[in-house]
């Protein structure tokens, strides 16, 4: 990660600043999608659109294969591009913490910030939700700002079966988090996208983090999912 | 195979091209009403191109707006409160009230027949009318993750294209008048000329880019979308119509009428597969 510091708000290393990071041990993740459920449960995140998902893919040669499951969420960028892409200032970096956090009630939905995240961490809510009055703005995974100001972990670590994600404070050299980026080898996603992400990946393999040529050659059952999938969720 | 992913979607729709369409050609109609001041060939433009440039500039604002998942919060982009200033669209939506309420004072300039204000305001609006599509341009190219859209080429080319549509409107209104029609050929040559070498440089550097731009090539030049960029976009809608120029048919009336026809088809195809081609393969990651 670069250590030049370019946007104001940067709280890595900043003395007496807290800054969040997550962990994720991708050795640990079993691919059960509790977290997915859990965030869904916490935030009543609609059907079609995920603060957090777990894409998976399948990797090797028969009979050497795996599935490579891959955690995913906003990164809490310390310079996050879509801050920087919202006409109205209605996505911000709370300071203490690191938190990049939507004011809902300002959102014009013009969606300038999904087109600046290289991670897809933000959807469109969709016109009428049942039990939020939340609508037709964008949103986001928001580290659990409410759960964590509050002394307890983001819902996803909360219930992570293998404790696949750590949480905690990187500016504090005590954390569980800050030990295991100093000690281990750690991956962030687009590193060259210049964000600074605050997820932190154990065992990523940068081979088939991003898309590769199967995109364009993908088999026609994938684009039939993908209509599907289209179709069943419009936001 | 067999991998699992969120499908994403695009977040900007293909109306957005609409709106990119309509605000070049606005802002280059406008640009020529202006010059009817300073260039006496241009004089049966002054006020039709700038009655069709304001009709584009509300249908522009109308679409923006309709765009918007909050419509009715348009006047955020405004609120002095809240603007953000290193977000394009925060100048964009300045750039094009400030071009709005020169417009109507050019207007009423005009009809009152003060000469002196209607051309102090006629370079004012055309400034400001500059700044439209070099804004667009730069809502796309500041996105550092997209293929295609990342370029420095965006803002100019976005210029360019607005020049070449706006010259091709203008070239229906200019009915008979021979000079004028030699003037708007010109524009629709040279600037129809820099459009196609900064496709040719925009192609060179996207298929030699990375995976996500190689992988966006490919999209651009195959398939439907292949056939709108390549097909309709720069051979139909580009080198079609230079050749059609610079044949000794496209200097006569239905010569340059038939290759504004082609040009405008072009420059839709072209701001509509631009648009959609840097957004595709974001959505498989
Ligand atoms: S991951 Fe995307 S949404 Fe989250 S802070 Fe970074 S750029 Fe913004
Ligand atoms: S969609 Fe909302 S949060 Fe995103 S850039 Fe536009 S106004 Fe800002």
């Amino acid at each position: 990660m670069s250590e030049t510091r370019l946007s104001s708000s940067e709280t890595h290393g900043v003395p007496g600043k807290k800054r969040y990071a997550m962990v994720i041990d991708l050795r640990r993740c079993i691919g059960c999608d509790a977290c997915m459920v859990a965030c869904k449960a916490e935030f009543d995140v609609p059907l079609g659109v995920f603060r957090t998902w777990v894409p998976y893919k399948v990797v090797g040669t028969y009979p050497n294969v795996r599935k490579h499951f891959m955690p995913r969420l906003c990164n809490h960028c310390e310079d996050p591009p879509c801050v920087r892409a919202c006409p109205v200032g209605a996505t911000y970096v709370v300071e203490d913490g690191g938190f990049v956090l939507q004011h809902y009630d300002r959102c014009i939905g013009c969606k300038a910030c999904m087109a600046s995240c290289p991670y897809n961490a933000r959807f469109m809510l969709p016109k009428s939700r049942t039990y939020t009055d939340i609508t037709s703005v964008v949103d986001k995974c928001t580290f659990c700002h409410h759960r964590v100001t509050q002394g307890l972990s983001p819902a996803c670590v909360q219930t992570c079966i293998g404790r696949a994600r750590i949480f905690g404070d990187i500016n504090d050299p005590a954390s569980e988090v800050s030990r295991l980026v100093s000690t281990l080898p750690t991956q962030v996603l687009r590193p060259e996208e210049g964000t600074k992400p605050h997820v932190f990946y154990i065992g990523l393999d940068r081979n088939t983090s991003e898309f590769g040529r199967e995109v364009y050659s993908r088999p026609e059952v994938l684009e039939e999912d993908r209509q599907a999938f289209n179709k069943n969720h419009q936001a | 195979m067999g991998d699992f992913n969120i499908f994403h979607h695009m977040p900007w729709s293909s109306a957005y091209s609409i709106y990119f369409f309509t605000i070049g050609i606005s802002a280059a109609l406008f640009f020529m009403s202006a010059l009817s001041w300073y260039r006496e060939e241009f004089r049966t433009l002054r006020s039709s191109a700038f009655y069709l440039s304001f009709v584009l500039l509300v249908v522009s604002g109308l679409l923006l707006i309709g765009d918007l998942s909050k419509p009715a919060r348009f006047l955020n982009t405004v609120n002095p409160a809240y603007l953000n200033f290193s977000s394009p669209l925060a100048w964009g939506a300045l750039n094009l009230l400030s071009f709005g309420a020169v417009s109507v004072a050019y207007f009423f300039m005009m009809r009152k027949g003060n000469e002196a204000m209607s051309r102090k305001l006629a370079v004012l609006g055309s400034l400001l009318a500059l700044g439209l599509p070099i804004y667009t341009g730069f809502d796309l190219t500041v996105h550092q993750n997209r293929p295609v859209w990342n370029t420095p080429l965006m803002p100019i080319l976005f210029v360019a294209l607005s020049l070449v549509s706006g010259a091709a409107v203008a070239s229906f209104l200019a009915g008979k008048q021979e000079k004028l029609l030699v003037m708007l050929r010109q524009i629709m040559l040279w600037s129809g000329g820099a459009v196609a070498a900064m496709l040719i440089s925009l192609l060179g550097t996207t298929a030699y880019g990375g995976t996500g731009e190689e992988l966006t090539f490919m999209f651009m030049t195959s398939g439907t979308l292949g056939a709108i960029f390549i097909g309709v976009g720069i051979l139909l809608g580009t080198a079609a119509p230079i050749l059609l120029l610079l044949a000794p048919f496209g200097r006569q009336q239905g010569g340059v009428m038939l290759a504004a026809l082609l040009l405008l088809v072009g420059g839709m195809a072209l701001r509509y597969s631009i648009l959609i081609g840097g957004q595709i393969v974001q959505t498989y990651f």
